[in-house]
């Protein structure tokens, strides 16, 4: 018997999400195909790619301290990294909020948030500090400040989704991410929590747990596989919000990119681990499922976009 | 080729007409599948159904073994269907293209990357040569004689008929793969490889093309066979890929269903970078053997984890190694915290002993990947799996501290591991890890410390040996519930009606805990009592597994449990195996046998044989270690069990099956496969049981009498005779009544939820 092709066409798809405004908006999902599937159908949107950019000081990697030489605010290393060829969006990242650390007041942080909003022309999204009750509220300020921008904020959780639905989604029409741990179940959960709050799914992106090449990927490969047969199969609305993936947050803290080169000689230049690292991570959660994933260097960043132009 | 036993059984008459010499259709299938019998001792089996049979009974995608590694023989496109199970295997490419330097500097490289990860040897496992056009046949041969010495298995890249059989010659006794076969050579290299015993790779330019190769190398005779994507584009290969393996295991086209090869040095251009993400690409999605241009660590670290985590069998726990680790800067003179192998634990209390900045030695003792209390009941995490840790691992000698600080949850095994450790100091800990970090920083453990006279290390006196309470005499009172005295209704032990189990008198609840420490028959008899009026058939008593008193303390609760509720039948649970027996001997059979609860395929098959040496009846666990993979797996623990308990003597009946039910937060899509499997029980006229809650596991209070009502309709439907369950939660219950009335094993009447 001659093999004939079977396209996989699903009868839902993914939902779409814009975010920024103008002509440098960018748009998240809206495929009708498993992820990378192109010979299935016709992508809508191919999966996008944003820099994360931290209000703290880059961790030692000659590479990224050459790329922000000189960039001394936010403001100014965001606009560096917008300016990048292949960054679909800007992702800002308050570390230096976290209550237990810095404890970087929300004013100060709705300041820099103004000056990024003011430098850069992309989609931004607005990462916190991973203090539920820090972000509640630096989401809300944000959110308000950039009002009209478009923005997501970087996430919303179990604990915390009450005040950053309302605060940020509701009052500003700003977009939310959900985020729950690798847990398809919570990740239902929490999207259906949020929707009932009045926020329309179209509004929300998932961010679904991530985690670096080697350190319990498989939940993060099997959460994203399953989430995304269950919107384009079964026609979960719940579950058809793109997903987002912070990689580089991920994969630039494990031991692989951060050993120095006297701990593991035959290892080689930690820039190139790291590099590596963040770019077959960034690769598996991409054929996965991922819509976007967010990344920290420029060297990783444009071997990405080239496997995407590549393959769709 | 494996046969699949219930494939074989849809296709058998299935009538149990025992003339092939089997009890049943299905055990004859099953014994087909296992090898034992050939199909044509079925005397009725059609013609068609045995045409269909080879066909339908082969395996989606073929299996084979290259160096050592299995290739291919995957059933399933994504993990958390079932699992993958051969791993992507890399190759460095080394051309007759590539001047000597080159090709002496790349096969030097190979073997660099080379280091363990989490009990996995890393490294290069093949080494591919490739020809081109433009060298001579015998300069190839000399360059595979030059890579055979690296000692891998190797994949000769050829696609020219004299140079492969060059290649062949040099190659000699190391194992290879002959890639080269085209649509215009086919013929030629399948003769070369067959004359080896060696795959063959096959490439066409086109999927269609290539589907027609495969056809017509079958056609011949070849079916060992190793399909490249090809070079022409990323995108290409990648569909190719993708659509190969789902022709193959969704459409079931075994023209498709072989392993895959693919070349990322070429389909990359030189980048190495991009070859990297290429490899973590087809690592994910469908790679069965990956060419590249050169392995580095920075390559490889991420894509031998990735690799690593993307072929971890989901159905496994996750494991920790048994070990020593040190914390915070820990060493010989810092105190040591003991738990178990669950990953899950690990890391929790990991994380919080991390938190507590305090340097402490983390001891890992192997408990099968079980939590800590359910390694406890189940007899994975005793006095004696710790003081065989102690010793494996030499703790005595590694480690000066003698403070050992044991969940607080199992403060119950202190006694018993201070016994077999008397050098030590065993302190109670917290119950959660949470509270870890107080109870190390506060110094709290240091309470906990006995004083001991100053050991000198010569022979001192022995420790004396830990009293164990004597077990109080049986009393008998009136228990109320409700205010109305409780009493347990005569029942006929052939009964048709649906046996509940009820599971309240179990050991992890810690007032029952308590009360068996103690011999406290009151809340035993509340709990006992409660689920007697709630409509209770059995009760199940789960003693743990009570190491220094277990007969004294099951006779003690069987006849304490059966004096006070005119003989109420009781299932036995313990893995102490002299506590069940010692159970049995003092057990009134009035309403029914004592069930022995449980045993299972793997290392508690002996408690089939306490069974029948007691005529009792038995859970029977269809697994072995761990979670049965699918129906066929359970079905073949079923008749394991079976045929021992019947060469036993016991009754078919005594046996009770249990698929073992599955939380449906995190096995939602393995729920049918349960349910399915009672209806084999069922279908051979066996009876079943089994811990029916565990599906609404984790689930708010609430919903659980609502999921938990749902399934156990279901499962009564597929013929399920028992379960082991709440018979407080009165939706279930009702429910119960409701399918027994459905099913006909009791007669309706106005009132049947009040019988």
């Amino acid at each position: 018997m001659p093999f004939v092709k079977k396209p996989q066409v699903c009868s839902a798809a993914i939902n779409e999400l814009t975010l920024g405004t103008g002509d440098k908006a960018t748009v998240l999902g809206g495929q009708n195909v498993f992820n990378l599937y192109a010979f299935d159908a016709p992508i809508a949107n191919r999966p996008k790619i944003g820099i994360d950019v931290s209000d703290a000081p880059e961790q030692p990697c000659p590479g990224l301290e050459a790329f922000y030489a000189g960039a001394g605010t936010l403001a100014e290393k965001a606009a560096r990294a917008a300016a990048l060829e292949h960054v679909d969006f800007v992702c800002i990242r308050f570390d230096l909020a976290d209550p237990n650390g810095a404890n970087k007041s929300v004013a100060d942080c709705v300041a820099d948030a103004k000056a990024v909003a003011d430098a850069v022309d992309k989609p931004i999204v607005v990462a916190g500090c991973k203090n539920a009750e820090k972000d509640a509220e630096l989401f809300a300020k944000v959110s308000e400040a950039l009002q009209g921008r478009n923005i997501l904020v970087l996430s919303a959780k179990e604990e915390n989704y009450k005040g950053i639905a309302a605060g940020a989604g509701l009052a500003y029409g700003q977009k939310v991410g959900a985020e729950s741990a690798v847990d398809i179940n919570l990740a239902k959960q929490l999207n259906v929590l949020i929707t009932q709050m009045g926020l329309q799914g179209q509004n929300i992106a998932m961010n679904i747990g991530s985690a670096a090449a080697g350190y319990g990927f498989e939940y993060v490969a099997s959460t994203l596989e399953r989430v995304k047969a269950a919107a384009l199969t079964q026609n979960d609305t719940t579950l058809q919000m793109p997903i987002i993936t912070p990689v580089g947050v991920e994969t630039w803290g494990v031991k692989e990119s951060t050993a120095p080169v006297s701990d593991a000689p035959e290892w080689g230049d930690p820039e190139e681990r790291g590099i590596d690292m963040e770019v077959e991570t960034a690769t598996a959660c991409l054929a996965y499922g991922s819509d976007a994933v967010i990344l920290r260097h420029p060297a990783s960043i444009e071997t990405v976009s080239q496997l995407l132009a590549a393959l769709l | 080729m494996a046969l699949k036993g219930l494939d074989i059984f849809k296709l058998t008459p299935k009538t149990n007409c025992k003339d092939c010499g089997n009890p049943t259709c299905m055990a004859f299938a099953m014994k087909v599948a296992s090898g034992a019998l050939s199909i044509e001792k079925c005397p009725h089996m059609s013609p068609e159904a045995l045409a269909t049979l080879s066909e339908a009974t082969a395996p989606p995608m073929k299996s084979f073994q290259f160096g050592g590694f299995p290739l291919g023989g995957e059933t399933v496109l994504s993990r958390h269907e079932k699992t993958f199970v051969s791993k992507p295997r890399y190759a460095v490419i080394v051309s007759d293209r590539m001047d000597e330097a080159k090709q002496d500097a790349i096969l030097a490289g190979v073997p660099q990357v080379d280091y363990e990860r989490i009990n996995e040897r890393m490294y290069v496992e093949y080494v591919a040569v490739n020809h081109c056009h433009e060298q001579t046949a015998a300069a190839y041969a000399a360059l595979v004689g030059k890579a055979k010495a690296l000692g891998r298995p190797m994949i000769l890249g050829c696609t020219d008929v004299e140079a492969a059989k060059a290649a062949v010659e040099a190659a000699g006794d190391c194992e290879f793969i002959l890639n080269g076969a085209t649509p215009d050579n086919y013929e030629a290299m399948s003769a070369i490889a067959a004359a080896s015993k060696a795959l063959l790779g096959v490439r066409a330019d086109s999927l269609e093309a290539l589907h027609t190769v495969v056809e017509k190398l079958e056609a011949a005779g070849n079916k060992n066979l190793i399909l490249d994507v090809g070079t022409s584009s990323i995108k290409d290969a990648y569909a190719n890929a993708v659509q190969i393996r789902r022709a193959a295991l969704k459409d079931g086209d075994r023209s498709f269903g072989y392993p895959s090869i693919v070349n990322v040095a070429a389909l990359s251009g030189g980048d190495q970078r991009l070859e990297a993400a290429l490899m973590s690409l087809f690592t994910c999605k469908y790679g069965s053997i990956i060419l590249c241009s050169g392995m580095s660590y920075a390559k490889a670290l991420p894509l031998y984890g990735l690799r690593q985590n993307i072929f971890t069998d989901p159905q496994k726990p996750m494991k920790v190694a048994p070990g020593i680790y040190p914390l915070n800067g820990a060493d010989e003179n810092s105190p040591c915290c003991l738990t178990v192998d669950f990953a899950l634990t690990y890391f929790l209390v990991s994380g919080e002993l991390e938190r507590s900045k305090m340097p402490i030695n983390l001891l890992i003792t192997d408990a099968s990947g079980m939590s800590v209390l359910t390694a406890w009941a189940a007899g994975k995490f005793s006095s004696s799996s710790v003081k065989k840790f102690m010793d494996e691992f030499d703790v005595e000698n590694k480690i000066k501290s003698r403070v050992l600080i044991i969940p607080g949850k199992v403060a119950v095994m202190k006694g018993e591991i201070q016994d077999k450790l008397p050098g030590w100091n065993v302190v109670v800990g917290t119950t959660e890890a949470v509270q870890m970090v107080k109870f190390l920083r506060d110094e709290e453990w240091k309470k906990g410390i006995v004083e001991k006279p100053a050991a000198t290390g010569s022979a001192e006196t022995p420790e004396p040996k830990r009293t164990v309470i004597p077990a109080p005499p049986i009393v008998v009172k009136e228990v109320l519930v409700d205010d109305k005295p409780v009493s347990y209704k005569h029942r006929d032990p052939n009964s048709q009606q649906f046996v509940t189990i009820g599971e309240r008198i179990h050991c992890i609840s810690p007032s029952i805990r308590r009360a068996m420490e103690t011999y406290d028959e009151g809340p035993i008899l509340k709990r006992a009592a409660e689920q007697i009026a709630a409509g209770a058939t059995y009760l199940d008593v789960n003693i743990g597994p009570a190491e220094s008193n277990g007969p004294e303390l099951m006779k003690w609760a069987v006849q304490l449990l059966q004096q006070n509720f005119n003989n109420v039948p009781l299932a036995l649970d313990t893995v102490n195996k002299a506590a069940i027996e010692a159970g049995i001997s003092v057990y009134n059979r009035t309403n029914g046998k004592p069930i022995v609860n449980s045993a299972d395929a793997g290392s508690r098959i002996d408690n089939i044989n306490l069974a029948a040496a007691n005529d009792a009846i038995v859970i029977a666990l269809c697994s072995a270690d761990g979670i049965a993979k699918d129906n066929e797996e359970r079905m073949m623990h079923c008749h394991n069990m079976l045929e021992r308990g019947l060469a036993l003597g016991m009754e078919s009946t005594d046996l009770w099956f249990d698929p073992l039910f599955l939380v449906v937060k995190g096995m939602q899509d393995k729920q049918m496969d349960v349910l399915n499997a009672i209806k084999l029980f069922a279908d051979e006229g066996l009876k079943s049981t089994g811990g029916l809650s565990n599906n609404s596991n984790g689930m708010p209070k609430q919903l659980r009498p609502i999921m938990d009502s749902a399934m156990v309709a279901m499962a009564m439907m597929q013929g399920l005779t028992s379960a082991i369950v709440n018979p407080c939660d009165l939706r279930l219950m009702e429910t119960i009544k409701s399918c027994d009335v459905i099913k006909n094993h009791t007669l309706y009447a106005d009132s049947y939820l009040e019988l």
